[in-house]
């Protein structure tokens, strides 16, 4: 026996090419859809890890502008003012603080990378505390200098990799003419240390002249601890800004939503017109075949009968163009990745799209409970037609 | 169609790939780095290869062979990203842009060549270079010494001893303190050099001039 699926299936193929349109319209909806779902997920865990990546909680820097100083700092930027190195003990002395690193940005003027020159920034960091923050980088050739006051470098993973660098060789510092040994190149983190050169802390103070002065402490919270409160006892200190990366987040956070606001727009429209599309296809089909319902409800069909039959080929077209959006979302996330990185002012490491099963069930389940909306009325109609007057051809349609 | 569809989507993904590949050496600003290299030109259009995509380890033996040095460090690979710009008067297409990743002795330097339809040298631009002596081997100077030089030329200069003759042999070192930039300066030519062949000028069978721009 035929079952109302086979019926509905034939139907849709009755019209190929209508039926094909009215999916690809779905599967882009769907595509945007899943896209800003998947880019709404994984633009925040990226930012989490970037986040975590840092290894600290709290910054503090010399008082200027914080935000986009941290902002600058993810970025692989450089701080402009400096602290004195004195405030570590105090810092130290709180109950709330597990550890904390010192750090000194400095950046020198390049006339020779590209036509006008570029700026070379340099991380001047204590290598044991620096690495107790931050115990996932691993080191692909070396290891870390011991000697704070030595004239040896570590370097990112990109960082090498442009300067064409490897454990042993020199790299110079322009303007300064100083010359450092590489003593340890890192692993590919997808963070801002990829494309850092680490020099020894005290090394760098004397080469810029900053003698104990530094731009950034990097604080690790004991855990548990109210941030908050410690926040407002840091405060307390002279000259300084406290900068909490739960901030930092919520500011880029806040950056892209504008961004987000219009995608998502963007994807609410796309579904509106699709349901539109869809209405339009069954109803049109529902038309054409006016006199065809009419017999089958002369032969027997109850109106929920075939109200079924017109609902079952809305929700089939909604099923194969919302799988189909979802496979173009999933096979392109790296495409909109790419497009994403362009088009925002901050983006972090790591992929920004993130499509997982969830989203994809959740996905599917919205685009079918969206074309059983949209099924309703030319269902409705559909079973609402008069036998007698659909044979004849006379309906008001 | 369907054979195209899935070419394109390949395409897509193999070119992503790259991006997290080894490290390729394009220009910092191409719109402008063109139109100062190429003072004729109103558009170009922009190709991505490698050894790997185009020839594999052969094609790598080769250029090692005709480079007479095997490949070098962790960096000089067969995977490496070569970014070449074809330069368009109009739809004519007049040369290329190429530009390679050298080791130096102080960092990586990026060694352009701007090339004629026959591979002529007609101009050479070394985009990055970190060294005390980077501002000498940078200056036009220097540069205009490898305009008119070909690949036959490169052909007799050892990259592992320095040593030449002809036409390479006439190029003069302004900085004799940065000796080691110098040749690695050479080096790069060469490489680019035969680079450009194998990917370009050998492979075509005779001078296109019609193409798109961008």
């Amino acid at each position: 026996m035929i079952t109302i699926f086979q019926v509905a299936y034939k139907n849709l193929f009755r019209k190929k090419v209508r039926s094909l349109l009215t999916m690809v319209g779905i599967a882009l909806s769907a595509w945007v859809l899943v896209s800003l779902l998947g880019f709404n997920r994984g633009y925040e865990t990226s930012l989490n890890r970037d986040i975590d990546n840092m290894g600290f909680q709290l910054m503090i820097m010399a008082k200027g502008c914080p935000y986009e100083a941290a902002t600058l700092m993810l970025k692989g930027g450089t701080g402009l003012r400096y602290m004195d190195e004195s405030i570590m003990k105090d810092i130290m002395k709180e109950s709330e603080v597990e550890k904390i690193t010192p750090i000194l940005m400095s950046a020198v003027f390049d006339p020779n990378k590209g036509a006008n020159g570029g700026i070379a920034g340099y991380f001047g960091v204590e290598p044991k505390s620096f690495a107790e923050m931050k115990p996932f980088l691993k080191f692909r050739q070396g290891k870390w200098f011991t000697d704070t006051n030595s004239f040896e470098a570590v370097m990112g993973f990109e960082a090498a990799e442009l300067e064409q660098r490897e454990v042993g060789d020199m790299i110079l510092m322009p303007e300064k003419n100083v010359q450092f040994k590489v003593v340890g190149i890192l692993d590919r983190t997808g963070t801002q240390d990829d494309g850092t050169v680490f020099v020894p802390i005290n090394t760098l103070q004397k080469i810029f002249n900053r003698p104990n002065e530094i731009t950034t402490i990097g604080i690790k919270l004991k855990k548990g601890v109210d941030s908050a409160r410690l926040e407002e006892k840091l405060y307390k200190l002279p000259d300084v800004q406290i900068v909490s990366l739960a901030q930092v987040k919520d500011t880029i956070m806040k950056l892209i939503s504008t961004a987000k606001v219009m995608v998502l727009s963007i994807a609410i429209i796309a579904i509106m017109i699709a349901m539109v599309g869809v209405v339009n296809t069954i109803l049109t089909s529902v038309w054409e075949r006016f006199q065809e319902i009419g017999i089958l409800k002369t032969i027997g069909a109850m109106p929920w009968d075939v109200f079924k039959l017109i609902w079952m080929e809305t929700l089939m077209l909604c099923a194969v163009g919302g799988v189909l959006g979802i496979i173009f979302a999933l096979m392109l996330s790296r495409v909109t990745d790419i497009v994403m990185r362009r088009i925002l002012p901050y983006a972090p490491g790591g992929g920004l799209v993130l499509i997982d099963l969830k989203l994809i069930v959740i996905t599917l389940i919205g685009i079918l409970c969206i074309g059983l909306l949209s099924g309703i009325y030319p269902a409705w109609r559909a079973g609402r037609i008069r036998p007698l007057e659909a044979i004849r051809g006379e309906a008001g349609r | 169609m369907i054979k195209r569809i899935i070419l394109a989507v390949f395409l897509i993904f193999a070119g992503y790939t790259a991006v997290f590949g080894a490290v390729g050496c394009d220009l910092n600003d191409p719109d402008r780095d063109v139109a100062r290299l190429f003072p004729e030109s109103t558009g170009y259009k922009t190709i991505y290869t490698s050894i790997q995509k185009k020839g594999g380890e052969k094609l790598l033996a080769t250029v090692e062979t005709r480079l007479g040095v095997k490949f070098q460090g962790i960096y000089e690979t067969i995977d490496v990203p070569y970014t070449i710009y074809e330069i368009y008067t109009n739809k004519k297409k007049i040369g290329y842009i190429h530009g390679v990743n050298q080791k130096g002795q102080f960092g990586g330097i990026q060694v352009f060549l701007v090339l004629n339809l026959e591979g002529t040298i007609r101009g050479f631009y070394i985009q990055k270079m970190t060294s005390q002596y980077a501002g000498k081997l940078r200056d036009q100077k220097f540069g205009k010494q490898f305009i008119g030089l070909t690949l036959r030329d490169f052909s007799a200069y050892d990259v592992v001893s320095g040593k030449s003759s002809g036409k390479v042999d006439a190029i003069k070192n302004p900085a004799p303190e940065a000796e080691a930039d110098f040749r690695a300066a050479l080096r790069a030519t060469k490489k680019n050099l035969i680079l450009m062949d194998e990917f370009v000028l050998s492979a075509q069978p005779a001078q296109s001039s019609e193409g798109g721009t961008k």
